[in-house]
């Protein structure tokens, strides 16, 4: 059988000969295990294996985009030819085309990208994990009385990228997951918890026992939630929804946005944007991270960027054709067709979450936001969210059914605490941290 | 590449089906055309192919997949053995038979390679290109227009170990601009549309519609102040405002939260509900509809559905599965992503009809509110039903009358709370421009959804700014 580097050369040479001035093939081929488990039982078993080609081709800078699930010479010809026909349609762009010839330094050897712990685990140990997720949940306390299930996946992907430059690299990687989503219930009341841990590997998983125990805290947390007054507070972000807020500010530093104006960064590169204690690190070379790899979706190498310093914007985030628009080197952030993050980080502080906790007289700690909305021409914030009032320095009740609004760039500024807790269990992520006020609007 | 033919299924079904209780093969081969706009320009051409099978075998309530892209028979009676490694302690099955497609579903001719309806690439840069031309001729103050057109047609055959043999060939279009303008500060608008149709749809609705309405949303947006927070008289606007009945009810009518015992609406079938008000209906059989389908994706012709009529709940949505588990009959909501995917109960087009109440009178009706004229989207946590949806564009109302505009802010209740504040429905009921997509399990699919004018009596309203 053709290897994924094979199929990707294939189909450059095939582009070119179409017509293309250059061409950029990504040949995936994804093996994914997924278990869930209800209860005592099994409930689904999914394995499958996978391969996906994406074809790039310009032509006089104008660019088409072709992509198959089936990339035999059968598969790939008509349609290649298609879309060397649709880009003569396209609009010629003097910054369209592949990236100049680079070295690359990494491998997924040297990342820790890959663990052969993910195919030796056996499909009965994986299992057996899902059922034990839900048993412990449904332990920890007689009101888990329900699930909407527990599940332990992993994904093996190989990818060979090959362009008409001379580039040709390829990288193997993993991840294993675990997932619970138990329910609490008090009389006809039901509160769903849910948390989950992701690696590399297995072997670096959090253990099955904790990632269980802390989903059925989260359901028996909220166990009488009610809603707060609105009023303006200090907010702080738990661990997982900081990253949620993160993921939004990359949003905003994303040189896509800052090209087509649609964020509220646009121009304010050497700008004091968030507070001292700010430091933003987007980080492809981190080992072990979900995010690092040797080369982005382009070939570019993967770097180290530090996108804000003590609150200091200092750059975006760029892919090939955005940094040529705005007159900036690639950062290596290439990804999908436009710019994404690779291991994107707020860096953490040294007290605990407990610690910023015991300093907050009167606040909201958020523990899960609901919805999306972010305007990002101004920065506009607001999302439905879950937690617990403080009190005083400790938790005093749960609540629920309110909104957090404020401004991301006011909330940067206002960041007066950040946590020890980060941890990389996603391409985004941040510590716990707080905010010096937000709106919560909840009843009257 | 071609479904297998009926003699090559029936023989991966006899394998998949094993010692389980139900099999199923589901062939799809989806091709999706889309042109991009940004500064000016069409900038981006894109085609995407997705083609295999999934396999699925259910034992018990215990379900086994598996899918190929490799359609020689050999790779499907291999992906039916793994899908068949969940079943244990059923009944060893004979061979099976498929019964001929029936007339009722679009049949697909497996001796010629599907005609797809293949417009020249220079009409969909046609229809960008007046899009722009649209969009910055509305106002000077319009600085960034970009759109995105999708032309997308699927076509699937489900065969299952019960003989059911069935084809649906599913167009879509889908249309959308988002215009940027800078006036007293930045402002964002956005407009779109489309359908189980093909681009002809752009002949009544034109490109020009779309670009000035999202222009003159984002014109609204530059003067937009800070939105209240707080507990607030809110009237839903018509259309998009379905969205308000898809995540505050909807997804809490699922069949697989309900057998599950997860769904607040779980053992509730004849209860109150909602608001006297309040009648909500699924359809998988409205023509042209985004969510519209001749079959669902286990081949359940899927019509007609009462949700909640007069505020009493009156039936869950089903796929087979969750079904036959409550011993009823699937509603023909089995709905999946693509091949790669397991079906999983969901809605199609979601929609409350009409009441007695004109716009005037409702939001002549309030004292002091927010009229939320349309939505984002929105989303739901199930077991308490809490929802979340946010404002694209919004209106302060003072004294029964629209005043400044209001910026992006997100609404937030509880399902039956919110549902039972309805105080008002008007007799304005239409379908949101189609462009929804809905996500659950990590699976999206294209969903419809409407509604009158409604009032709510209180939601809480996400805004910043603090005040009486």
């Amino acid at each position: 059988m053709e290897t994924e580097l094979e199929i990707a050369r294939r189909a450059v040479e095939l582009a070119v000969a179409a017509g293309a001035d250059q061409a950029e093939a990504t040949c995936t081929a994804v093996q994914r295990f997924s278990t869930e488990a209800r209860d005592r039982e099994v409930a689904k078993l999914e394995q499958s294996r996978a391969q996906n080609l994406t074809l790039r081709i310009f032509v006089r800078g104008a660019k088409a985009t072709f992509s198959t699930t089936d990339p035999s010479p059968a598969g790939l010809e008509n349609f290649t030819r298609e879309a060397v026909a649709a880009a003569r349609f396209v609009e010629s762009d003097e910054y369209g085309g592949l990236p100049e010839e680079t070295g690359i330094a990494a491998s997924d050897a040297s990342l820790g990208m890959f663990s052969d712990d993910i195919a030796a685990r056996s499909a009965g140990a994986k299992i057996g994990d899902a059922l034990e997720l839900e048993s412990i949940a449904r332990a920890t306390d007689p009101r888990v009385v329900n699930s909407n299930g527990s599940r332990v996946s992993d994904t093996s992907l190989r990818l060979a990228l090959v362009n008409s430059n001379g580039f040709a690299g390829q990288y193997r990687s993993t991840v294993a997951s675990l997932n619970a989503t138990p329910i609490a219930q008090d009389g006809a009341a039901k509160w769903s918890g849910s948390y989950g841990a992701a690696a590399r590997s297995y072997g670096a998983l959090e253990a099955v026992g904790a990632v269980a125990s802390k989903a059925a805290h989260r359901a028996l947390g909220m166990i009488g939630a009610r809603k707060p007054a609105t009023m303006r507070c200090p907010v702080l972000f738990e661990r997982d929804v900081a990253s949620n807020v993160f993921a939004d500010v990359f949003a905003s530093v994303s040189a896509a946005n800052v090209a087509s104006g649609n964020t509220f960064l646009a121009g304010s590169v050497g700008s004091r944007i968030g507070s001292d204690l700010v430091t933003i690190v987007d980080d492809g070379l981190l080992p072990l991270g979900l995010g690092s790899s040797p080369f982005d979706a382009e070939g570019v190498p993967a770097q180290r960027t530090v996108v804000m310093e003590n609150g200091t914007l200092r750059t975006f985030l760029y892919d090939t054709y955005h940094g040529r628009k705005l007159g900036h080197a690639s950062t290596g952030n290439a990804a999908g067709g436009s710019v994404g993050a690779s291991n994107f980080y707020l860096e953490p502080g040294t007290a605990s979450l407990f610690e910023l906790i015991a300093s907050t007289e009167r606040g909201v700690l958020v523990t899960e936001t609901i919805g999306f909305s972010v305007e990002w021409v101004t920065g506009t914030y607001s999302r439905g969210a879950r937690g617990y009032m403080i009190e005083n320095g400790a938790l005093a009740y749960p609540i629920d059914e309110f909104t957090i609004a404020g401004n991301l760039g006011g909330m940067l500024a206002a960041v007066d605490a950040v946590a020890n807790d980060l941890v990389f269990d996603q391409a985004i992520v941040a510590p716990s941290f707080r905010v010096a006020e937000m709106t919560i609007s909840g009843g009257s | 590449m071609r479904a297998p033919d009926a003699a090559a299924l029936e023989r991966v079904l006899s394998r998949a089906l094993g010692a389980g209780d139900y099999a199923d093969a589901f062939y799809e081969r989806r091709v999706t055309r889309s042109f991009r706009l940004q500064e000016g320009g069409v900038r981006d051409a894109t085609i995407v192919v997705s083609c295999g099978v999934g396999i699925r075998v259910v034992s018990g309530e215990r379900t086994g997949y598996a899918h190929t892209a490799d359609l020689s028979e050999s790779a499907l009676l291999e992906t039916a053995r793994v899908a068949a490694l969940i079943a244990k302690d059923g009944r060893a099955s004979g061979p099976i038979r498929l019964g001929p497609q029936p007339d009722a579903a679009p049949r697909i001719d497996a001796a010629s390679e599907p005609q797809l309806l293949r417009p020249e690439s220079a009409t969909y840069v046609d229809l960008l290109a007046r899009t722009d031309v649209a969009a910055r001729a509305a106002d000077p103050r319009v600085r960034g227009v970009n759109a995105v057109l999708f032309d997308e047609l699927q076509e699937v055959v489900i065969a299952t170990s019960e003989g059911r043999y069935v084809a649906d060939r599913r167009p879509l279009v889908t249309f959308g601009v988002q215009c940027v303008a800078q006036g007293k500060e930045r402002g964002n608008g956005f407009a779109g549309g489309g359908g189980r149709t093909n681009l002809d749809f752009y002949l009544s609705r034109t490109p020009e519609d779309f670009a000035r309405e999202a222009a003159r949303i984002a014109l609204v947006n530059c003067d937009a102040i800070e939105a209240p927070a707080g507990e607030l008289e809110v009237v839903v606007g018509a259309g998009s405002g379905g969205v308000l009945l898809h995540e505050a009810v909807g997804h809490g009518l699922e069949g697989d939260f309900n057998r599950q015992g997860t769904s607040l609406y779980s053992g509730r079938i004849g209860e109150r509900v909602a608001s006297e008000l309040v009648t909500i209906y699924d359809d998988g059989d409205l023509p042209g509809e985004r969510g519209s389908l001749a079959v669902d994706d286990e081949g359940t012709p899927g019509g007609h559905k009462v949700l909640v009529e007069n505020g009493v709940l009156r039936g869950y949505m089903h796929d087979r599965l969750n079904a036959s588990a409550m011993g009823t009959a699937s509603t023909g909501s089995g709905r999946r992503q693509s091949y790669q995917s397991m079906p999983l109960p969901r809605m199609c087009n979601t929609y409350m009809p009409s009441g007695g109440s004109t716009y005037e009178e409702i939001v002549g009706s309030v004292r002091r509110g927010i009229f939320a004229a349309s939505f984002a989207g929105g989303q739901v946590e199930i077991s308490k039903g809490d929802f979340v949806f946010m404002l694209a564009e919004g209106y302060l109302i003072e004294n029964g009358k629209l005043g400044a505009p209001v910026r992006g802010a997100s609404l937030t209740g509880n399902g039956p709370d919110v549902m039972n504040r309805v105080a008002m429905v008007g007799n304005d009921g239409r379908f949101a421009g189609g462009y929804y997509t809905c996500g659950k399990g990590g699976q999206y699919v294209p969903v419809g959804v409407g509604m009158p004018t409604v009032k709510l009596s209180r939601v809480t309203v996400g805004g910043s700014a603090l005040g009486n």
